[in-house]
């Protein structure tokens, strides 16, 4: 295990982080065109950034900064580790945000159109939870945790991790989808705020029952329960943030212009659910690592009745 | 060629194909067809013609200003320390910014007033970017018509009209900058412009196929004139909601005389048919009862 290679692991998925909450602050003050350029703003490197130029420009050099250290993270990740499938995932993260800063200038080029719009804001929820997970397996306690002897539960717990991150995930494009179908102006698509609000409900369901068996069946594993009761914490302070941005977001096009309450709960609530999401990939991965594939009823039923 | 290599292969394919889209632009949405379609053979309108006045009015508490918000760019707060949204203008009960237009209707004779060709005017109708908003808030332009955006303020703006029929556009302006001049080839009621450096910035232009519109002033008054003596749906569009709301009457246009057309918004108003409630071509969609 490298410490130096764990802590610039950490560091770009704070950077990255930091991104996701830049980029929802463009959104969220309606600042995707502030300028017709990309890669320049206005033709310049450095414009004055002034009106929402300011956030636009502003997500791009943070989004230039996260590039730059990824490449940084790949070429630090093929000197020093040595797992051959850590390495390659180095190489998806590069790919990823390399993808992920193309999509960001067809969305300015198309004028927002919405699959594209969306799949910037996907692909960024992505390239976070991989960078995420270059941190958790280049940690010290991925490297020295050991297998548990079987899951307690009858349904294994990897299958329930696997389901709650498939519904966040499918949740987060819905979210992604609801955000870019209408500016703080126009009112959002009923269709899609149902969508949303049921979403919400499966996540609820499907995270909640997944980090209650994981604090019921293994009490006293905190390299499970940490991140359990984490996602917990994160699923309340996301479905209250839900409600407000909801209601913030309802009255926002009275306004004559972005104001906060609306953009700050706005975009908490995409900042939070970023967490939630990859709070459930390290609860999911590291059910992978000490959890073995089938649960205890499983096993039993598999087992040969003794005579 | 061995699996690694045709794996890389394809992914730098890709990733080429999806960096020429990115430079290579390639805007949604665009067409280049002519849509001021006259009719061929359509002949120009020749005789007496009348006109189309009215009041429009305000029922009930005119809204509060709102003020805005320029601290993002202080060349806005120092050119306009007391800006505010300019969404509803309310004088004295009179109501400014209201696009009227003729809609549809017969001339004297029973030819559709579409029938006739309307020329284009050849000047441009100026949109300037003046204390950080679009002056005028409201305006009208035929098909084809030039459309001359200018910027006044010691800051830069970027223009971006948002249709649903003509091709989107989206430029920014430097202070200076020469005017940037578009035409619009669908008729629209109305295309919404905005500012995505200021998003408080706002103004609609209707796109028309002929001449017959007007918008009202300060004191809510607004004239129609050259219209050839006949029966026309007049429709009063104000700013508001999700896409404005429309308001329509009847009115039969003297040879040489007047036809007068009072709209009421606000409360109680009940002049209107009913609200519009999407973005319509001028002339070719009927108004849902």
């Amino acid at each position: 295990m490298n410490k130096g290679l764990n802590r610039f692991a950490i560091l770009v998925a704070c950077a990255t982080f930091f991104l996701i909450i830049a980029g929802a602050l463009v959104t969220s003050n309606d600042a995707g065109l502030a300028t017709e350029d990309w890669p320049l703003s206005n033709g310049q490197f450095f414009p004055e950034m002034v009106g929402n130029l300011f956030w636009e420009h502003g997500h791009r050099m943070v989004a230039t900064t996260v590039g730059m250290l990824t490449i940084a993270l790949l070429i630090y990740i093929l000197a020093k580790e040595k797992r051959q499938w850590v390495r390659r995932l180095g190489v998806v993260a590069l790919l990823a945000v390399i993808a992920q800063g193309l999509l960001g200038g067809l969305t300015v080029k198309w004028m927002l159109p919405l699959p594209v719009s969306t799949a910037h804001a996907t692909l960024a929820q992505l390239f976070f939870c991989i960078t995420v997970s270059i941190a958790v397996f280049t940690s010290r306690s991925w490297m020295e945790a050991r297998p548990l002897p079987e899951d307690k539960g009858t349904l294994p717990l990897r299958y329930l991790c696997t389901t709650a991150l498939v519904t966040i995930f499918l949740q987060l494009i819905i979210g992604a989808t609801l955000r870019h179908s209408a500016t703080w102006d126009q009112h959002l698509p009923t269709e899609l705020i149902l969508a949303h609000i049921g979403g919400a409900l499966a996540v609820t369901v499907a995270l909640g029952s997944t980090a209650m068996n994981v604090l019921l069946r293994y009490k006293g594993h905190s390299f499970l329960t940490r991140p359990a009761r984490l996602a917990l914490v994160l699923l309340v302070v996301q479905l209250l943030l839900g409600v407000a941005a909801y209601l913030t977001r309802l009255a926002s096009p009275n306004d004559p212009q972005p104001l906060n309450p609306m953009i700050s709960i706005t975009v908490a609530h995409v900042a939070c659910g970023a967490l939630v999401f990859v709070t459930t990939i390290v609860l999911t991965l590291r059910t992978y690592r000490v959890l073995p594939a089938t649960g205890a009823a499983m096993d039993l039923a598999a087992r040969p009745q003794e005579s | 060629m061995n699996k690694q290599t045709k794996v890389w292969l394809v992914i730098s394919i890709a990733l080429s194909v999806v960096l020429a889209a990115a430079c290579g632009g390639g805007a949604t949405n665009t067409t280049n067809a002519p849509a001021n379609t006259e009719s061929a053979g359509a002949t120009a309108y020749s005789g007496s013609t009348g006109s189309v006045t009215g009041v429009i009015s305000f029922n009930g508490a005119a809204p509060a200003s709102r003020k805005i918000d320029t601290s993002a760019d202080p060349a806005c707060g120092q050119k306009s320390p007391n800006l505010t949204a300019d969404d509803i203008v309310v004088k004295d009960g009179k109501l400014a910014n209201t696009f009227v237009y003729v809609k549809e209707g017969t001339v004297e004779g029973g030819k559709k007033i579409t029938d006739y060709a309307w020329s284009t005017p050849t000047t441009a109708v100026n949109l300037d970017q003046n204390g950080c908003q679009y002056k005028p808030h409201v305006l009208g332009v035929q098909v084809n018509q030039k459309l001359s955006v200018t910027n006044s303020d010691p800051t830069q703006h970027n223009v971006h009209p948002t249709p649903k029929l003509n091709p989107e556009w989206n430029q920014t302006q430097a202070n200076g900058a020469p005017p940037i001049e578009k035409t619009f080839a669908r008729p629209e009621v109305l295309i919404p412009v905005k500012c995505n450096q200021h998003p408080w910035m706002k103004a609609y232009v209707g796109v028309m196929r002929h001449p017959f519109f007007a918008v009202s002033g300060e004191d809510g008054t607004f004239e129609i004139k050259g219209l050839p003596p006949g029966n026309y749906t007049v429709v009063a569009w104000k700013e508001g909601g999700a896409n404005g709301t429309e308001k329509n009457m009847q009115v039969t246009v003297p040879a040489n005389g007047s036809a007068k057309a009072d709209f009421a918004f606000g409360e109680g108003a009940t002049t209107s048919l009913n609200p519009s409630l999407k973005m319509m071509p001028a002339l070719e969609i009927p108004l849902r009862h």
